[in-house]
């Protein structure tokens, strides 16, 4: 898709990239990463020709980019800023659907690309394609910013640390939201980043640069697992141990005491139980503390005026781990099926723990910052 | 002093004069600022495109600003006698700074990321120029016209003085034969005239300024 041959850009006798060598793969999520003033930036604008290389050539599928017309080339690319750059003189509609018209399309197409884009990532067209940049949100603009770039669907997407000045949760729900669209669309993607997390989190292969130069290339997992050198064992940091550490067994993350109660226990004596714990769900457990299944709030509020006993209401379908399982298999369960929280049981079916989400952030923590700040 | 039945009557019988002078007037201010306005936009854009020189312009026209509209109408008339047309070409001049400078401004002033999105979509000069630069620039850029027009209604009276005609000519008349309502007669009128315009153009600006350039209600 692309190819980077022997890429120099010099400013004022600085080689900010330095003969670079580089292919994109068509598909590919390709993150470009590293200190500030490594050339991450510049080597993702000479794609679109925002920046011109003083030595070495840029292919796009074979053509040499230095001999297309810049203006027809950009058409053709998609291109996220930080600032994302919305205008803000157009409405929605007009910002999304900015290339389309350059392409000089109909305004019914336009119109109807920009309803699905919208609907695409949640926004409701009705409610937003005729208002204003500044009457949005810093995500959802950056998410507009993000469909503008869409729009002609365009096969090279090019960003430029488009989520980098988000705030934490905004922009861990739009690298989420962006994941899942690229899963769809199998778009060939250029992303410059100098945040690790965003990097492990999104890209199909880092490249990872200093002084212009590529220090080391591949998924992921290679980068972490065989650090080509110092530098990149640094840049990783912690996050290096992360696939050598063992996770505990649910026995070190759970919660040892969870709330039960008996079957033949009134339904009355549970919601008060529930009320003065501040839990939504009840375990039941016989006079052997055997564990036999679950009651929620939901089952108790359905159904408190026609139940009398706890038993009436029991929920038997809840999957439970064993104890001195590894904490990630408790793990695995509760993300596949979407549970806020798995029993552990004992080989004589006793119930002696509960793995909550709460335990699973605390386990996760420990290994990422050490167990310093877990607890 | 005068009482107001006098001033109905002097009014009255000043009435066709009046008229007349309103006349002149406004069509010597347009006419500078129309045309102060279809020189200043392009040649601030222009601009935009050419750092030196755009110091170089900007300097001139600020010199011109600063010599006095008295001693600029006389220093025409050996070139150019006297009338209308001197007239229009000092208020001309005078109009161009104001909207030549907001012009380049508020084009130089266009946030540099909306810029570089632009180009990153594929805009090609001309587009961006239409599509990001003008629109955004508008406001300030009324704000250049509306500022030269208020200057201009009112400095035409000053035209008077090289027998251009306008509200200027009663002033000028009502000095000479010590009348201090024919001076009224005129001055009033042109007051005025110069914040009807400024109304007018406020009015323009809100009208044509886009939603999403307008904070709290107010034009930027």
């Amino acid at each position: 898709m692309l190819r980077f041959e022997q890429v120099t850009k010099i400013y004022s006798g600085q080689r900010v990239v330095d003969c670079l060598d580089l292919e994109v793969k068509k598909g590919e999520f390709l993150v470009l990463i590293g200190p500030s003033g490594c050339g991450k930036t510049t080597t993702l604008k000479m794609i679109n020709r925002l920046i011109e290389p003083s030595e070495g050539k840029i292919y796009m599928n074979g053509t040499d980019i230095s001999r297309l017309d810049p203006v027809q080339l950009r058409r053709q690319i998609g291109y996220v800023i930080q600032q994302v750059g919305l205008f803000p003189n157009m409405t929605i509609q007009q910002n999304v659907d900015v290339v389309l018209r350059l392409l000089k399309r109909p305004l019914q197409e336009r119109q109807e690309r920009v309803r699905e884009l919208l609907a695409m990532v949640g926004m409701d067209p009705a409610l937003y394609a005729e208002r204003y940049p500044n009457e949005l949100s810093g995500g959802q603009q950056q998410r507009i910013g993000v469909l503008r770039a869409l729009a002609a669907d365009p096969p090279l997407i090019l960003m430029d640390e488009p989520f980098g000045a988000l705030d934490p949760i905004t922009r861990e729900s739009l690298q989420d939201e962006f994941k899942r669209l690229q899963e769809k669309l199998h778009k060939t993607i250029v992303f410059v980043t100098h945040d690790m997390d965003e990097a492990l989190k999104l890209a199909d292969r880092i490249v990872l640069m200093k002084d212009g130069r590529i220090v080391q290339a591949g998924p992921p997992e290679e980068l972490l697992r065989h650090p080509a050198n110092d530098f990149v064992a640094f840049f990783f940091g912690k996050k290096r141990k992360e696939n050598e550490i063992y996770l505990e067994t649910v026995d070190e993350v759970m919660n040892p005491a969870p709330v039960t109660i008996r079957p033949e226990q009134g339904v009355a004596e549970g919601v008060e139980l529930m009320r003065r714990r501040h839990v939504d769900s009840l375990f039941v457990v016989d006079k052997e503390e055997r564990f036999l299944g679950q009651v929620t709030i939901e089952s108790l509020n359905r159904e408190h005026l026609r139940a009398h006993q706890i038993i009436e209401l029991l929920d038997t379908n809840v999957p439970t781990v064993l104890a001195g399982s590894k904490a990630e298999t408790a793990f695995r369960i509760m993300t596949e099926q979407r549970l806020k929280y798995v029993p552990v049981v004992d080989t004589e079916g006793r119930l002696v723990g509960l793995v909550t989400r709460t335990s699973m952030v605390n386990a996760l923590a420990s290994v990422v910052w050490g167990d310093g700040i877990s607890a | 002093m005068v009482s107001v039945l006098d001033w109905g009557g002097f009014i009255a019988a000043n009435f066709d004069r009046l008229l007349l002078a309103t006349r002149q007037h406004l069509s010597i201010a347009l006419t500078a600022v129309v045309l102060g306005t279809s020189v200043a936009v392009p040649l601030g854009i222009y601009l935009t495109r050419r750092e030196g020189l755009a110091r170089i312009v900007l300097a001139v026209t600020g010199i011109i600003q600063t010599i006095p509209s008295l001693a600029f109408f006389g220093l025409t008339i050996p070139f150019l006698g006297l009338g209308v047309l001197p007239a229009t070409l000092v208020l001309f001049l005078y109009s161009i700074l104001p909207i030549l400078r907001n012009t380049y401004t508020g084009i130089k002033e266009v946030d540099p990321a909306l810029i570089e999105a632009g180009k990153g979509m594929g805009m090609d000069s001309v587009e961006l120029l239409l599509m990001v630069e003008l629109p955004i620039a508008l406001p300030l850029i009324l704000a250049g016209v509306r500022i030269s027009t208020m200057y201009i209604v009112s400095w035409t009276t000053v035209a008077a003085m090289i027998g251009a005609g306008g509200l200027g000519t009663l002033v000028l008349g009502g000095i000479a034969v010590y009348d201090a309502r024919l001076i009224v007669l005129g001055v009033v009128p042109a007051a005025t005239l110069a914040l009807l315009a400024g109304r007018v153009i406020i009015w323009l600006e809100k009208r044509l300024t886009p939603r999403g350039l307008l904070r709290d209600g107010q034009v930027a």
